[in-house]
């Protein structure tokens, strides 16, 4: 590769690693594995920069590698499986305003345990949708499906969403809003 | 719960992200690694696989003629391959035929026959060299006299023949002219004893060809069965070597 692509590269990595990342940690819920899958779909853009450089949405490009690498790994038997057989000790934060940190957590928890249960497919739908704020035409060309089928995925994938919230919720004793 | 929470629920999930710690060039030389690695295993495939074929395609595109070149451009010029299938025939040819002659002359012996090969008589049957004086043609033709069972030793070849060597301690040795030009030796041997213990005939074809046929006082095809004399004197082993019927050649 000719060092100005590389550098061009370079660039790009650097500039949208950090949100594939979070990207790839909605999809999968495990910071380490968030991170492999970035640097996984990084590698395969590396190996295909001479040809894709030039496209007009590069970030588009890259969150669809991303997908196509979560659901890849997701159909492998072989794939890795964490154990989570702990809870991680609550360590207090002394800088921050409890109340505020508390509702954080509670959020945070909610969403993310119930986005895990929710089915891969229609999960992927609901991250490009409300986290990476993209309209319907850019998550059906990110997932290679019709805008009705984004639709139709993201409605049932909000209905499986509230469903286990609220069963979440109805399990902690809390009301959800 | 409203797409506005949903949307506040992923961004506060994402609140406590661990530090980023990514370096391109870091996966850049890790790429770089990998395909380095895949155009290796590529081409120990490849070539793998053309020595395959090429090991099974080698074989059937020589031509014939050049594996008979090939075979005859062999070790050394001295050490010959192994007889070819013809030399076996013409050796059993000729053990028949002595043995047939034997039974006509001496109708009193019984169990007659001939191992004869081609080839050294102590070579083993997987041996594929002959060493320079070794008979093309050597063996035994076997029989039982009222005595018990013996042999006459037969060889065929370019065996080498000095008539002062040969003759030397014979009882007799004297030379028979034959019409074709080849020239017979005769001799017996008493080796200091009162008795014949050896008898040979040599027969030397103008061509170097020489055939010799021998009787001992043991059967010189086991090497045991001592006895006070030979079972059969030189005339009979002339007779037999001077059988033009018998394709010494």
């Amino acid at each position: 590769m000719r060092k100005a692509d590389e550098q061009g590269f370079r660039e790009f990595a650097a500039a949208n690693a950090a949100s594939l990342r979070r990207t790839a940690y909605l999809f999968c819920g495990d910071w380490h594995t968030a991170e492999d899958l970035m640097q996984s779909s990084l590698m395969k853009m590396y190996m295909a920069w001479k040809r894709i450089k030039d496209l007009d949405n590069l970030i588009a490009y890259a969150r669809k590698v991303l997908l196509r690498t979560w659901l890849d790994e997701k159909r492998r038997p072989w794939r890795r499986a964490e154990q989570r057989d702990g809870e991680l000790p609550d360590a207090a934060d002394l800088t921050v305003d409890p109340d505020t940190t508390s509702a954080k957590l509670w959020a945070r928890e909610l969403v993310h345990t119930a986005l895990l249960q929710v089915p891969p497919r229609q999960r992927a739908v609901l991250v490009l949708r409300y986290f990476e704020d993209l309209s319907v035409a850019e998550v059906a060309v990110a997932m290679g499906c019709s805008e009705g089928t984004v639709k139709s995925q993201t409605a049932r994938g909000l209905a499986t969403l509230r469903t286990i919230v609220e069963k979440l919720d109805n399990s902690s004793g809390r009301v959800a809003s | 719960m409203s797409e506005q929470e949903i949307r506040e629920g992923m961004l506060l999930a994402v609140w406590d992200e661990p530090p980023l710690d990514f370096d391109p060039d870091t996966l850049i030389r890790r790429v770089e690694q990998k395909k380095s690695r895949r155009r290796a295993l590529v081409a120990v495939g490849v070539a793998t696989a053309m020595i395959v074929v090429a090991s099974f395609a080698l074989p059937g595109l020589l031509p014939r003629d050049r594996e008979d070149q090939l075979a005859s451009e062999g070790p050394a010029p001295s050490a010959s391959v192994r007889p070819s299938e013809p030399d076996d025939k013409r050796a059993q040819r000729i053990g028949d035929l002595l043995s047939e002659r034997l039974m006509t002359m001496r109708p009193e012996l019984a169990d007659v026959y001939a191992t004869t090969r081609s080839g050294h008589p102590y070579s083993g049957p997987t041996s594929t060299t002959r060493a320079p004086g070794d008979p093309d043609i050597s063996g035994h033709v076997l029989f039982t006299d009222q005595i018990g069972p013996t042999a006459l030793r037969v060889e065929v070849g370019k065996l080498g023949f000095g008539k002062s060597g040969f003759c030397f301690g014979a009882l007799a040795c004297r030379d028979l002219q034959q019409k074709d030009g080849s020239v017979v030796t005769e001799a017996e041997f008493t080796d200091g004893g009162p008795d014949i213990v050896r008898a040979e005939s040599v027969r030397v074809f103008q061509d170097g060809l020489v055939v010799r046929m021998g009787s001992f006082s043991y059967n010189p095809a086991t090497g045991a069965g001592l006895r006070q004399t030979v079972p059969l004197r030189v005339s009979v082993l002339t007779t037999l070597v001077t059988d033009n019927a018998i394709p010494w050649r």
